[in-house]
C-alpha cells in the first residue's frame, strides 16, 4: 500500500511538482538557520521568497543549488536529490547567486560561452542561445566587451543570460535586484517576466523588495528559518493585510462622534483618524454615517508590506556589512595580480 | 566530446586570463632579465674563484650557465603559484560558484585548472630560453623538447601545490606573501644560485657548507627540479641524473591528489 503511494506521488510528481522541499533543516554553529522547512514548486511557476536578511532564504537556494547539504530532510529537484545526484539537477538549474559570479576579465561573450562548454550545450545551440539571450537582457552591443567595464545592473543582466544558456528547467535568483538602481530593477523583472512568457521555465527569486514580489505567482514568506506563509500576492493580502481609512473629519464633533462609534479609532496628532477597515461593506457604512461630515478620506489597501509586518511583527532588517568587505576592498583596489 | 568541451573552457579561461595580466607578463618577462643578464653576469667573474689557490669547486660551467635551468624554475614557481592564487579570487569573488553549480565533477574542474595554470607556467619558463644564447647555452632541438616536457611536469606539480596552499588560506593579503614566505625560501634552498659540489660527499659538504643549509637544500624537492633542468640544458648533474623526474614525476602526482582532496571537502 505505502509503495503504491510512493509511486503514485512519483508520477504526479513529474507533472505537477518541479521542487519538492521537505522537513529540510540546516543548523550554522548555534544558529537554527532552516528549521524543519517544507514547500513545493509548481512547474512554471514564479514563486518568490520573501524574507529579512538572515530569514534563511539564502540557505535554502544553496541547498536548492546543491552547494550546500543540509543537516535532514530532502530536496528534489527535476526528480534528481540535490544531495544524492547533485550533478544530474545541475544541469536543469540556472543560477545567478547574490553576489556578482562573472568573470570580469573575459568579455560578456566568453563568459557565456564558457558557461556552455562548462554544461555541454552543443555548438550550434551554444551560438543561438547566446544570441537570443543577449538580446533578451539588451547586451548585443557589449558582446566583446570586458566585463570589467560593465556596470553592475550590466554584469547582472549577463549572468541573468549565463543561467539560460543551457537547457535550465529552473532558475533560481538570489537577491537579483539587491543593490541595483530602480531602473536596472525594474529592466531586471520586465526580462523575467518576458522569460516566462517565453520559455517553459520555473523561477524562483529572493528578495527583500517587497514591491517586487506583486507580480509572482505565489509568494512565501519565511522569517528566522521558518515558513510563515505561502500563497498568491492577492490570498496573502486578503488574509493577513488590513486596510486602513484615514479621515479628517470636519469638526471636533463629528470627531467624537467617530471615536464614539468605533472605540478602536486611533487619532493622530494632525486630526487624522486610522480606522481599521474590517470588510468591504465596512467603508460603506462608515460613509453612510459620517459621509457629510469629513473633509478628507482615504483608504489604504493592503499591501505585501503591512502582510509582511502581521506576520513577522517588523519590518524588514537592512543588511549587515559582509565580513567579506576587507578582501572585497582589496580586490576593488586593483589587488595584485589578481582580477 | 562534452566533458573535454568543459575542460577546454577552463583551461582556456587560465590562459586568457594570464595573457591579459600585464603584471603577470611584465613579471615573466623581467624577472629572468634580472636574474640571468644582471645577477649572473654580476656573479660571473666569481664563480670558480680559486681561493688560496685551491680549486675548491669543479664545476665545469660558468655561473651564467649554472644558473640558467634555475632562473627557468624559479619563473615556473612565480607564475604556478600565482595561478593558483586566482583560486583564492574565484572563491572570494563568487566565480568558484558559477563552476561548482554546473554539472562538472569537481576532480575535472580541478584538472582544467591546473592544466590551465601549468600551460601559462611553462610559457613563462621558456620565455627565460630565449636569453639563452646570452648565457652561452646552446640548445640541441631534442634536448628542448625533453625540457619542455619536464618542465611541464613541474609547472603542473607546482600549480598543484600552490592550490594546496590557496585552499588553506582564508583571508587573503595579497601576493608579496607567497612571494616572501613560499617561492624564494624554497628558490633559494634549491641549490639553484649555489652549488653543492658534486664532487664532495655529503661529510664533505657538511664541512664547506653549515650542515642546517646541506639539509635545507637535500630536503628541498624543487633542488631535484633544478637539477634535471641543469641536466637537460648544460648536461651538468650534483645529483644522480634520474632521481629529478623521478621527483618532478612524483610531485605531480601527489600534489595533484592532495588538491584534489582538499578541493573537494572545500
Amino acid at each position: 500500500m505505502h509503495a503504491a503511494a510512493d509511486d503514485g506521488t512519483a508520477a504526479g510528481e513529474a507533472a505537477g511538482t518541479i521542487i519538492r522541499v521537505e522537513a529540510l533543516s540546516k543548523r550554522y554553529g548555534r544558529t537554527l538557520a532552516l528549521d524543519g522547512v517544507s514547500l513545493a514548486i509548481r512547474p512554471n511557476e514564479l514563486f518568490a521568497l520573501l524574507g529579512p536578511n538572515g530569514a534563511g532564504k539564502t540557505t535554502l537556494i544553496h541547498i536548492l543549488c546543491t552547494i550546500l547539504a543540509p543537516d535532514s530532510g530532502t530536496v528534489t529537484l527535476a526528480g534528481f536529490d540535490v544531495v544524492r545526484q547533485p550533478l544530474k539537477a545541475r544541469r536543469h538549474l540556472g543560477v545567478v547567486f547574490q553576489e556578482p559570479s562573472v568573470d570580469d576579465r573575459l568579455t560578456v561573450f566568453e563568459n557565456l560561452n564558457f558557461h556552455g562548454l562548462v554544461y555541454q550545450v552543443p555548438a550550434a545551440l551554444r551560438r543561438k542561445r547566446i544570441d537570443e539571450m543577449l538580446k533578451l537582457v539588451e547586451l548585443e552591443d557589449w558582446r566583446h566587451a570586458l566585463v570589467r567595464s560593465l556596470s553592475s545592473g550590466m554584469k547582472r543582466r549577463v549572468e541573468i543570460a549565463r543561467a539560460l544558456i543551457h537547457d535550465s528547467a529552473v532558475l533560481i535568483l538570489d537577491e537579483p535586484t539587491s543593490g541595483l538602481d530602480a531602473q536596472s530593477r525594474d529592466r531586471i523583472w520586465t526580462y523575467l517576466m518576458r522569460l516566462r512568457r517565453e520559455r517553459a521555465l520555473t523561477i524562483i527569486v529572493t528578495t527583500h523588495y517587497i514591491e517586487e514580489v506583486e507580480g509572482c505567482d505565489r509568494v512565501c514568506i519565511i522569517d528566522r528559518g521558518h515558513i510563515l506563509a505561502i500563497d498568491t500576492p492577492a490570498a496573502l493580502k486578503a488574509a493577513h493585510g488590513r486596510e486602513l481609512i484615514r479621515v479628517i473629519p470636519d469638526d471636533t464633533a463629528t470627531a467624537d462622534a467617530i471615536q464614539a462609534s468605533y472605540p478602536a479609532a486611533i487619532t493622530g496628532g494632525d486630526g487624522t483618524i486610522v480606522i481599521e477597515a474590517d470588510g468591504d461593506a465596512f467603508a460603506e457604512a462608515f460613509l453612510k454615517q459620517f459621509g457629510g461630515r469629513v473633509r478628507r478620506l482615504s483608504i489604504d489597501s493592503p499591501s505585501l508590506e503591512s502582510v509582511f509586518l502581521s506576520l513577522t511583527g517588523r519590518e524588514l532588517r537592512d543588511q549587515p556589512a559582509g565580513k567579506r568587505e576587507r578582501t572585497y576592498a582589496f580586490g576593488r583596489r586593483g589587488g595584485e595580480h589578481t582580477k | 566530446m562534452g566533458q573535454l568541451g568543459a575542460l577546454y573552457a577552463i583551461w582556456l579561461r587560465e590562459v586568457k586570463r594570464a595573457l591579459r595580466d600585464r603584471g603577470q607578463l611584465v613579471g615573466g618577462l623581467s624577472r629572468p632579465i634580472l636574474w640571468v643578464i644582471l645577477l649572473g653576469i654580476g656573479l660571473n667573474p666569481y664563480f670558480r674563484g680559486e681561493v688560496y689557490g685551491e680549486a675548491r669547486f669543479v664545476v665545469p660551467y660558468t655561473y651564467l650557465q649554472f644558473i640558467f635551468p634555475a632562473v627557468i624554475v624559479l619563473n615556473i614557481l612565480y607564475t604556478s603559484v600565482q595561478s593558483a592564487v586566482s583560486v583564492i579570487w574565484d572563491r572570494e569573488f563568487g566565480f568558484l560558484r558559477e563552476i561548482l553549480v554546473s554539472p562538472m565533477p569537481r576532480s575535472l574542474i580541478l584538472f582544467g585548472k591546473v592544466l590551465g595554470g601549468a600551460t601559462v607556467a611553462m610559457v613563462h619558463g621558456s620565455l627565460v630560453l630565449a636569453l639563452a644564447r646570452f648565457a652561452d647555452v646552446s640548445l640541441a632541438p631534442a634536448d628542448v623538447l625533453y625540457g619542455l616536457g619536464l618542465m611541464f611536469l613541474l609547472s603542473f606539480a607546482m600549480t598543484c601545490f600552490g592550490v594546496i596552499i590557496a585552499n588553506h588560506i582564508r583571508s587573503f593579503e595579497g601576493f608579496g606573501v607567497f612571494s616572501n614566505a613560499v617561492i624564494l625560501p624554497l628558490y633559494f634552498t634549491s641549490s639553484s644560485v649555489f652549488p653543492l659540489d658534486p664532487a664532495l660527499t655529503h661529510s664533505q659538504a657538511v664541512v664547506v657548507y653549515p650542515e642546517w643549509l646541506v639539509f635545507l637544500v637535500e630536503i628541498n624537492p624543487l633542488t631535484y627540479a633544478v637539477d634535471a633542468l641543469r641536466g637537460t640544458f648544460i648536461h651538468f648533474h650534483q645529483f644522480a641524473p634520474e632521481r629529478g623526474p623521478i621527483v618532478i614525476a612524483s610531485m605531480a602526482v601527489g600534489f595533484f591528489l592532495v588538491a584534489l582532496y582538499n578541493f573537494r571537502k572545500s
